[in-house]
This record gives structure tokens, sequence and C-alpha cells, in this order.
């Protein structure tokens, strides 16, 4: 029973991700692959604010936020003269420095050893410690992740995006800054990361840069390319999908270290087939 | 101290630049940043340390099947992948994830056989000679020389032969080449064997000089993109210029600052570019 | 009074003169083609004066704005003018209804955050797409339609903007007669309603029928302008075209 809370906590917490990277390259059209690095410092964000600063989960994860969203604008801001391709090699850049930052500033992240927490986490008073609480809080994250990626879906914002994705030049002729719109976006899709990223460090209560580095951008990737591209349900879809599959391939009985590597394999032979024969995803409305 | 940093740029430069040499080599028949190149390379390096350190077969004769290896895979994954995508018109942004796929795909295979372990490929001492108050090795030597050559002949082969002719004329216009008569799915599998072999070169000296990493796939080759962003994407001399200004800057930055922040300082020098002089350096 | 206005322009690629100082005066209201052979610049004066390439020198003054030096494509609509595109350039993966609504709604990233669609936007958007009879077809995605459709969505496009300059660059190139018709009418209502249109064709019995004022381009100069009949009659036009 714990186990199958375990596993939909990590639904959710993907789930989140996924909407947040959709909403830059499934409706916008931006080829990004760095979602891992907001994650992280969301991630990182809880951890030294509890352990430092004693600040409990709501305040964390808003400052978290915060410092994600300031930091995604400059990132933005430096992508927005990119596209296609070099925009793909910036965002992978800059994932890799920041966990560069993450392994060796160590008076702030303790260096590759990472960090524990050990504070319960509790938001508003309440104790979300236990599995079943944590699952509720992480579903209302969840919730609230579809809702504003619904939102701006249906927003007179987000059928601009459509038209930037499918092409920039030709809204720029009539009369949208593109440039502004693609920054909001990259900000809101970076502030989501933090968020699941902060869910990500109360729960499992430890924080390393490992787990943030160029393979987990292309694992989000993978699962909003499996899910459907600017499909909301296809992201959640591809999450629940892309979190079981390592647990099924675990019953199948490999040594850890292997089943790890073999994941990965599944998830780039994964994209490779997606790309050849279904490139639309599973629900999605829009190729590549 | 200063020759010191010039040598050790000379070394990794010569890397960065082979990367950047077989990267713009594909690029250019096929307009798509392949970032399945580096693991093509790291796997032929890897070939390499398996027969020549696990097995003990003949260092030169390993060098070789390392080369050969890495070529034919960089053909196959062409061969069953990136040409099937061109069939059906994929754009670019869908080339450049199938082939963030075969990295991945292509590392983890690679972790699994050989563990993450770092792995270095010559086991004897390095002869060390001291040049201008600083120390180069053997090895570094003829990694410096080799490259050099391999440039020379990668030149040569694009200028005067028919082959490379054809290359040039596919890297022109390709619907103008078909049209004309040739086979541009075979010079493009050509092209990716070249461009795989020169990768396979580049990890293998990585593999004599300081070791290999599984993780090197992905992280070396964006420093031989950067090369060939900075001397210009596409352009032969260019991955030259490219390299050496990216090592020089590196070596010389984390003299000043630390040795972990080598890989902030490239992708710091990566993003002045592309703000800056997003063309490279050198003209096309 | 003039709508546009264009002084010494000048652009160049890789050493030729695409543009070789031209000099243009567009009055309001009245519809002026743009002729000339392939290569005479039509297409890359389209493309500079709407902000998708840039020019060297000159100046262009769009009604009574500033003169305009490198401003981008944003601001140029911003000024009042929108245009076609010759190889259709629709969202192809949108609806047919939202190929108009992004063209309807508020411009500013905020305000299209928060805007909710009022009845007249829809009545407005329903309006467009009747007249070129796309309603029924509102839901298709973009690329469904045939290629006369597209044609037809793209200037639906530019009516939904309610410009007061509208560029048209060969709106009736690859249509079926019927096609041709309806979008002849089109235009003739547009320039009813005090629109100013520029017409790049090659038909000259369209260009007979529809314009007002004939440039004829070579060279990236300008060979002659006139009214149609006498502009179309002269030596020097017919012997651009034949000579080419």
């Amino acid at each position: 029973m714990f186990y199958l809370i375990h596993i939909a906590i990590f639904c959710a917490i993907y789930g989140i991700l996924a909407i947040s990277l959709n909403l830059v390259l499934g409706y916008t059209g931006l080829l990004s692959v760095t979602q891992a690095a907001f994650y992280g410092l969301g991630a990182y964000a809880t951890a030294i604010l509890s352990t430092r600063f004693n600040l409990g989960f709501g305040e964390s994860l808003l400052i978290g936020i915060a410092i994600v969203s300031v930091v995604s604008f400059l990132v933005g801001l430096v992508l927005s003269k990119l596209a296609g391709d070099y925009y793909a090699v910036a965002t992978l850049g800059f994932n890799v420095i920041i966990v560069a930052v993450m392994l060796n500033w160590s008076a702030l992240t303790n260096g590759p050893l990472g960090i524990a927490i050990f504070s319960k986490t509790t938001l508003f008073g309440l104790d979300f410690s236990s599995q079943p609480a944590f699952l509720a809080l992480a579903l209302f994250l969840l919730f609230l992740a579809y809702g504003i990626g619904y939102y701006l879906k249906k927003s007179s914002f987000g059928r601009v995006l459509k038209a930037i994705r499918e092409d920039e030049k030709a809204i720029q002729v009539f009369g949208y800054n593109t440039t502004k719109y693609k920054l909001v976006i990259f900000v809101i899709g970076a502030a989501l990361a933090a968020a699941a990223g902060s869910l990500f460090a109360a729960y499992i209560s430890y924080v390393d840069p490992s787990s943030f580095a160029t393979n987990e951008s292309i694992f989000i990737l993978s699962v909003i390319i499996l899910g459907g591209l600017a499909n909301l349900e296809g992201s959640i879809l591809g999450a629940i999908f892309l979190v079981l599959l390592p647990e099924l391939l675990r019953f199948v009985g490999f040594p850890e270290a292997v089943a790890a590597e073999l994941r990965q394999a599944v998830y780039g032979l994964l994209l490779v087939i997606l790309m050849l024969y279904r490139p639309q995803g599973l629900l999605g409305e829009y190729k590549l | 101290m200063f020759s010191q940093i010039i040598i050790n740029s000379l070394i990794s430069g010569a890397i960065y630049a082979l990367l950047a040499l077989g990267f713009n080599l594909i690029y250019n028949s096929t307009k798509f940043f392949n970032l399945s190149h580096g693991t093509v390379g790291v796997a032929g390096g890897y070939v390499v340390y398996g027969l020549a350190q696990l097995w003990g077969w003949n260092f030169y004769l390993s060098l070789l099947i390392g080369l050969l290896s890495a070529g034919a895979l960089g053909w196959f994954l062409n061969y069953f992948v990136f040409s099937a995508l061109r069939r059906q018109k994929a754009s670019n942004m869908t080339m450049l994830v199938a082939s963030l796929g075969l990295f991945t795909i292509l590392q983890a295979l690679i972790t699994i056989i050989f563990s993450s372990q770092f792995q270095i490929l010559n086991q004897s001492l390095p002869q060390i000679y001291s040049l201008a108050n600083a120390s180069i090795t053997q090895i570094q030597i003829i990694i410096i020389l080799v490259t050099l050559l391999v440039a020379g002949a990668l030149l040569l082969l694009l200028k005067k032969t028919l082959f490379g002719k054809m290359v040039r004329a596919l890297s022109d216009d390709e619907g103008v080449a078909k049209i004309v008569g040739l086979n541009t799915e075979k010079i493009i599998g050509w092209v990716f064997f070249i461009g795989s072999a020169i990768a396979g070169l580049a990890f293998i000296f990585q593999g004599l000089d300081s070791g290999l990493e599984p993780s090197l796939g992905l992280g070396l080759l964006l420093k031989g993109v950067i090369a060939a962003i900075i001397g210009g994407v596409g352009n032969v001399y260019g991955s030259f210029v490219g390299a050496f200004l990216l090592a020089f800057v590196e070596n010389f930055g984390i003299w000043k600052i630390a040795a972990e922040w080598k890989d902030a300082i490239a992708f710091a020098l990566l993003v002045i570019f592309l703000l800056f002089r997003p063309q490279g350096l050198m003209k096309r | 009074m003039s709508a546009l206005e264009i002084k010494n322009l000048s652009k160049r690629f890789a050493g030729v003169s695409a543009l070789d100082h031209l000099s243009l005066s567009v009055k309001g209201g009245r519809l002026t083609a743009i002729i000339g052979p392939n290569g005479s610049g039509k297409t890359t004066l389209i493309n500079v004066l709407t902000g998708l390439l840039p020019y060297e020198s000159g100046s262009i003054i769009i009604g009574q704005g500033e003169s305009q030096n490198k401003l981008q494509a944003v601001q140029i609509a911003q000024q009042g003018l929108t245009r076609t595109f010759q190889e259709v350039r629709l969202f192809n993966q949108m609806t047919v209804l939202d190929n108009i609504l992004v063209v309807l709604t508020k411009r500013p990233v905020q305000s299209a955050l928060f805007e909710t669609l009022k009845r007249e936007t829809q009545l407005k958007a329903e309006t467009i797409l009747k007249k070129v009879e796309l309603w029924e077809k509102r839901s298709e995605l973009a690329f469904n339609l045939s290629y006369g459709q597209r044609k037809l969505l793209e200037i639906a496009r530019v009516l939904a903007m309610s410009s007061s300059l509208v560029l048209l660059d060969e709106p009736f190139a690859g249509l079926f007669p019927q096609m041709v018709k309806k979008v002849s009418d089109i235009i003739k209502d547009m320039r009813a309603a005090g629109t100013t249109l520029i017409l790049i064709e090659h038909n000259m019995n369209l260009i007979r029928e529809l314009a007002d004022w004939v440039v004829v381009l070579d060279n990236g100069q300008i060979l002659a302008q006139g009214p149609a009949a006498d502009v179309l009659r002269r030596p020097e036009v017919i012997e651009a075209y034949l000579g080419d």
C-alpha cells in the first residue's frame, strides 16, 4: 500500500514537471532541455532554507519559486536571441552550469554529498509528513499546475503561444512582441518545475546534484513527447507511464545498478521510436 | 606558467577541434545538431579499452578497430534512424530529439558494460618532455600532431577528391545535388562514417591523455559544439579557431579562478558568443 | 495625402542591389499595383516594408508615423500596416477560427493573459469567416485546407486586422477562376471601404481591373508609374518583361 502511494507521489511530481515543460515546448515550441535545472534549484531552495534557516515547507516553496523566477527570467533573456538547435544547446549548457554550481559551491550546497532534511513537512500548521497526507499535498499541487496550464491554454495568451510555435515571424508581423510572450511562459514553466522540486526535496528528505543533470531534463522531455505535445492530460499520462515502467523492470529482476541504466536505455529507445513512428505521442495534437 | 597554459590549451584544443570537425562535417551534410555524435566516439574509445586493456590485444590493432567501430556505429545510426527521419521530412527539432534518445541509449549501454568508473587507455608511464618552462608528455605531442594531420587529410579530401566535391555539393544544396544525380543518402552515410571515426579518435586521445567515462559523450561533445559555434557552425577552419580559443579561455580561466568552474567558463563563453556573434568568428 | 512614403530605399543581398535608392509615394485610399519581372525587387520591397528584412539606407514613413528607421515587424504592424504572404504563412496546426482569433485579441502580454473573449470579437471572427466562406470549416486545422482556401484564410486574417494599409503579395497565384473572382471581390470591397492597398501581381488583366495606379519595378528601381492603361502600354515596360 505504501509502495503504491510512493509511486503515486512520484507520478504527481513528474506530472507537474511534464506540464511545466509542455507549456514551454508543446505549446510555444521552445526546445528547452533544462527543466531539471529549475527542478533542482527548487529542491535545493527547500533543502537549504529548511535546514539552515528553519523555514517551513510553504515558505521554502514560495521563496524557491521566487528565486527560480528571477534566474529563469535572466536565462530566458539570453535565450530569446536564439532558436531551434542553438536554443536547445544553450539550454543544455545552462543545465550543465547549474549542476556544476551545485557540485562546486560546497559552502552553500554541500557539494556532491548533498543535503539531508530533517524537518517535517508542515503547511499552515498541518503536518503532511505521513505518506497519505503528502500524497494529498502533491495531488493538490498537481491540480494547481493543471489548472494553470488549462487557463493558459484557453486564454488569448495561449493562442498567441501556439502561433509563435507555428510561425514566430508571421505572428510578429501581426503586431505581437513574441520575445515577451516567450519570456513569460519560460518563467512560468520554470516556476512550476521549482515547485515540483520543493515537493521532491520535502518527500525524499535528501537532495544531491546527480538527480538534476541533463539526463533528467531529457527524461522529462521523453515524458511529454510520449504523452503528447500540447496536451495536458497527455503530460500526466506520460508521467504515470514512465514512472511505472522502471517499476515493472524491477520485477524482471536485474541488479539495481544495471536496472537504473536499463531504465535510461529504455527512455532513450522510447524517444527514438516515438520520433520515428509517432512524433505526436499518445494524446498529442502536434508534432515537433 | 603561461607556457603551460598554452600547452594545455593545445592539447584540449586538439580534442575539441576533432569533435568540432566531425560535428561540422555531419552538420554540413544534414543540417541538424547530432547530439549522439559524442557517444559514438566514446564507444570507439571503449572498444580500444576493452580490446587493449581487458583482452590484451595489440594496441595498434585495437586502435584501428576502435576507429572503425566508431565509424560503423555512426553509419548504422544514420542508416536506421536519421535517414528514416529524413525520408519522413522530419524537422530539425525531431532529429535533435532523436539524437538525444540515441545518446541516452548508448551512454546507458556503455555504462552497463564498462561501469561508470574512469578508465585510462594506457597503463605505461608517460614520457615527459620539457618545453619552454612547461612539461608535455609524448602522448600529448602525438595528439597535437595527429590532429593536425587528420585535419589536413580531411581538408585534402574535401577540396581535392571527387568525393569531397560531392560532399560540398550536398552541403551547399541537397535538392540540387539530388537532381544532378548524386546519391545523397550514400554520401551522407560516408560522411557519418568519417565524422564518427574522427570522434572516435578524439575520445581515444582523451582516453590516452586523461581517461574515459561514459558521461563524456555529451560533456565533451558540448565543448566541441561550443567550439563549432564560436568558430562558425559548418566552417571547417572555424572548428580549429573555435577549439583553441575555447581551450585557451578555459585554461586561462581556471588558472585565475578554480578548476571546478571549467565547464561554467566554457558555457559562459558560449553565451557571450550566442549573444554577440552567433554566426561565429569565421565567415561561412 | 500619402499613406506610405518611401525615400531612397536601398537593400543589398551579397553584393547585388535588390532595391536601389527607391523612392515611392503611395496615395491613400486607392489600390497601387507593383509589377515587374522576376527579380525586380517586388517581394524584397514588401519584406523590407513589413520589417522582415533589414535595409541599408533610406527612410520609410507610414501614414503620420515617424520615419521608420530599422523598425521591428511588431512596431510596423502597430503603425497600421498588414500583409499576406506569397508562400502562405498560416498557423498550420491551429484551427481556422484560431487563425483569425489570434489577430483579433489584445497585443500586450498582460492583457492577453487576462482577456476574456468578448461576444463582439467572436461575432467579428464569424462575420469575416463567413465573408470568405470558411465559417463551416472553422474547427478544421489550417494545414488541412485546400490551397485556395488557405489563400482565402490569409486574406481573412488581413481583414481581421482592420488596417488602413494592406499589402497583398500575389494573392491570386495558383487560384481557380471562381476563387480569383472571390478574392477580387473582397479586394474591391476593401478598396471601397477606404483601405489603402498595395498589390503585387503578375496578371495584367487583374491589374487593369483593380489598380488605380501601377508602379513598374526593374532591377530594384522604378521604371515607370502611372494609371494602369497608360503604363502597361509603354515600350520600356513591355521591353523589361520580354527582355527578361
